[in-house]
């Protein structure tokens, strides 16, 4: 270095070089990025690829309780893991399907702020749990005290979520029950957040088909 | 020091003087940001048992909001890497700045006390946010959005005294390998924070495109924070301690170089396999995997400076401080290698591993090296000597012992992790078998946690004594071995 300005020069070039290429054009570009649309011929649906986005609201949720912490939404391609042969995380719920999940695109996460991919799997992954959610009231359930469906479990109740209140006259709509409940004089009924949560967790399908893949799809399930 | 005629001694005494007024001229803020950022690493580390206690016993302390893991971890992390980490480095960079540049810090002292105290406001604020539901989700970045401005600034108000300083002590032919690494943080820092919350908070929706942002992120402000900050400090003080000149000026530009051409492309192979453009991945795995090249390049420099030193090692705690960091330089290298390249990769990818990582480079590397400057720069700041060898010691042994016991079983759980999601035999499994295998590793982790919140609390207290200007009164350094107490240290004459 012979001088104080190829120094600074240096450290210009050796880190704007990735800066540009790997951050500042690739994000220009997501800019172009738009729904794909499917060609009734080719691949037998019609609309738009992605065909519908996730549940904006409760995604806030997730974010804010920091869930990415312990769930990924990520679907790893079968030459690297066995994310697509794992039972149920697809949109095929057999319990031996015929070809793996695909994993994910881009656009899966198209309209989303911040794609919450995860950092650890300590808990499965959700990016296709809608396809296998059980019923809403087992999801409130799961969130409200995850240890009364597997005493395993090391996920964190969301109680504050919820509402426990005093039962006033029949069963209120829309509380859930607890198995272990101590005074079945309360009940406890799911807040806003909890309901927006449960429907972020529900929209969570991103193996919707990539429009030009159906063939392929069509031709290994018929085997 | 060895003095043979009267003008040198005259020459030596000029040269204290000046050494004094330079250390006087920066005494203010940087004691600051170390007692802040001490502070910042208590709250840290009691968080981080907290945290790993939440991992197998999700409701220790009742099923209260604020403390559930999704919040814990990210405040834990965000304490770790805000408050202590980038603050403490702060404090080191403008230190060995003007030291190495031999420039006073002339004005704008309380500009910097200004920043200083936003930074911390900013960083308390940040936290309680993100544990009462401002979270982001956003790695290392989970403050609110309105956070980051001044974060941002208080960092430009102590980077620019540092430029000045650079600029105005910048020889061609005088090599300071260690003010390259310290301006190089100056500069990286802002440029890559800057990029990622503009592009994570400001930009309207990037979808996965963030989360490989994010990712790159952190590992820049690894890499290219603190790491050079680390590497700076150890070129500096690893010469200093030991009297003998950096082994190869030429292995040092290499090492410099080769980071700073590498460092930028990595972080996105975090999402290997994802939903990225597969060259993002790709060359992130490729670079986090050649950076080995400068790992080595650098481990093996600070190697051949301490050769036949090593009995220093053992009596000086900055050298001891700053050994231990600089050879936890090269395991950092190895895990990101490990964890970046595609066949071990995708095994530890989305485990714990990925924590110990984080653990390995910001506290095992960054953090023993930040020590090791402290133990040298409060006392010739507070003008006494650290109290206690014994305080010293504990500290040195419990976090030694703690950082590897957190790396060691992080990894290993890792590997167990990454082994059962990837079984074929678990295929419809839940994930009961995945969540008991990894109880024993979190137990380990809190027990891990447990013993450097120990060290860290004595560190804290000693560094509040000396800061208080309670330290021992003698010309003497504090060394860690009392039989050679009274053999006079050469480098600390």
């Amino acid at each position: 270095m012979s001088n104080f300005r190829t120094f600074i020069l240096g450290l210009i070039t050796s880190f704007g070089l990735p800066w540009l290429l790997l951050i500042v054009i690739p994000v220009i570009n997501y800019q172009e990025l738009s729904f794909l649309p499917y060609d009734k011929d080719r691949d037998g649906v019609e609309g738009y690829y992605p065909p519908a986005t996730v549940h904006g609201q409760g995604q806030l949720i997730y974010i804010r309780e920091g869930c990415v912490q312990c769930h990924t939404q990520m679907i790893r391609p079968t030459q690297l893991a066995l994310d697509g042969w794992k039972k149920g995380w697809g949109q095929d719920q057999e319990p031996r399907p015929v070809a793996p999940v695909r994993s994910n695109t881009l656009r899966d996460y198209f309209g989303e702020k911040y794609a919450p991919l995860g950092l650890v799997r300590s808990g499965p992954d959700l990016a296709n749990y809608g396809w296998r959610a059980p019923d809403r009231s087992v999801i409130h359930q799961m969130l409200y005290a995850p240890q009364s469906l597997h005493d395993w479990s090391n996920m964190p109740a969301y109680k504050h979520l919820y509402k426990v209140r005093k039962q006033q006259g029949p069963n209120s709509q829309s509380a859930i029950m607890v198995a272990n409940r101590e005074d079945a004089q309360q009940e406890i009924v799911p807040t806003a957040e909890a309901e927006a949560l449960v429907d972020y967790l529900l929209s969570l399908k991103k193996d919707y088909l990539v429009p030009g893949t159906a063939v392929a799809t069509n031709a290994s399930a018929k085997k | 020091m060895q003095i043979n005629s009267p003008s040198s001694e005259i020459e030596t005494q000029a040269d204290n003087v000046r050494r004094a007024t330079i250390d006087k001229s920066v005494k203010g803020p940087v004691l600051f940001l170390f007692l802040n950022a001490a502070f910042w690493l208590m709250a840290s580390t009691i968080l981080g048992v907290l945290a790993a206690v939440k991992l197998f016993s999700p409701s220790f302390l009742g099923d209260c909001a604020f403390i559930t893991f999704g919040r814990l971890q990210p405040a834990h992390l965000n304490a770790l890497v805000y408050g202590w980490g980038i603050q403490a480095g702060l404090g080191v960079m403008l230190w060995i700045m003007a030291r190495r540049s031999g420039q006073e810090l002339r004005n704008g002292r309380s500009i910097l006390y200004v920043a200083g105290v936003f930074w911390n406001i900013a960083v308390t604020l940040g936290l309680v946010s993100i544990l009462t539901g401002g979270n982001t989700s956003m790695q290392w970045l989970e403050m609110p959005s309105w956070i980051w401005p001044i974060l941002l600034l208080s960092f430009l108000v102590y980077a620019w005294p540092m430029v000045i300083m650079f600029g105005k002590a910048f020889r061609p032919e005088g090599f300071m390998v260690s003010t390259w690494y310290i301006l190089g943080a100056c500069f990286w820092f802002p440029w890559i924070y800057l990029t990622a919350n503009v592009c994570l908070n400001c930009l309207p929706s990037l979808g996965a495109l963030a989360a490989g942002i994010n990712a790159w992120f952190v590992h820049g402000l690894i890499l290219l924070f603190f790491a050079p900050v680390a590497i700076g400090s150890a070129y500096y003080f690893i010469p200093k301690i030991t009297g003998k000149p950096i082994a190869s000026a030429d292995l040092s530009k290499l090492g410099f170089w080769s980071l700073a051409f590498l460092a930028g492309w990595t972080g996105m192979q975090v999402y290997m396999g994802g939903p990225l453009p597969a060259w993002m991945p790709s060359i992130g795995a490729f670079t986090g995997t050649l950076l080995l090249l400068p790992v080595g390049v650098v481990g093996l420099n600070h190697h051949l400076t301490t050769l036949g030193k090593h009995d220093m090692v053992a009596t000086s705690p900055t050298l001891r401080f700053t050994f231990l960091g600089s050879l936890f330089f090269p395991v950092t290298g190895v895990i990101l290698a490990l964890l970046s390249n595609y066949s071990t990769g995708v095994t530890l990818q989305f485990t714990h591993a990925s924590y110990g990582f984080q653990i390995v480079s910001v506290y095992g590397f960054f953090s023993m090296c930040v020590f090791g400057a402290i133990y040298y720069i409060v006392p010739r700041l507070t003008g006494c000597e650290w109290l206690s060898v014994r305080l010293i010691r504990n500290h040195f042994w419990f976090s030694t012992y703690g950082i590897a016991a957190i790396v060691v079983t992080s990894l290993v759980a890792g590997i167990q992790q990454g082994g059962d999601l990837n079984n074929p035999e678990m295929w419809d499994q839940d994930f009961m078998q995945l969540s008991m295998n990894a109880r024993p590793y979190m137990i380990a982790r809190a027990l891990a946690w447990g013993l450097i919140t120990w060290s860290n609390i004595w560190f804290l207290i000693h560094l509040v004594l000396m800061v208080a200007g309670l330290g021992r009164r003698s010309s003497a350094p504090t060394l860690l071995h009392s039989s050679h107490d009274d053999t006079p240290h050469a480098a600390h004459a």
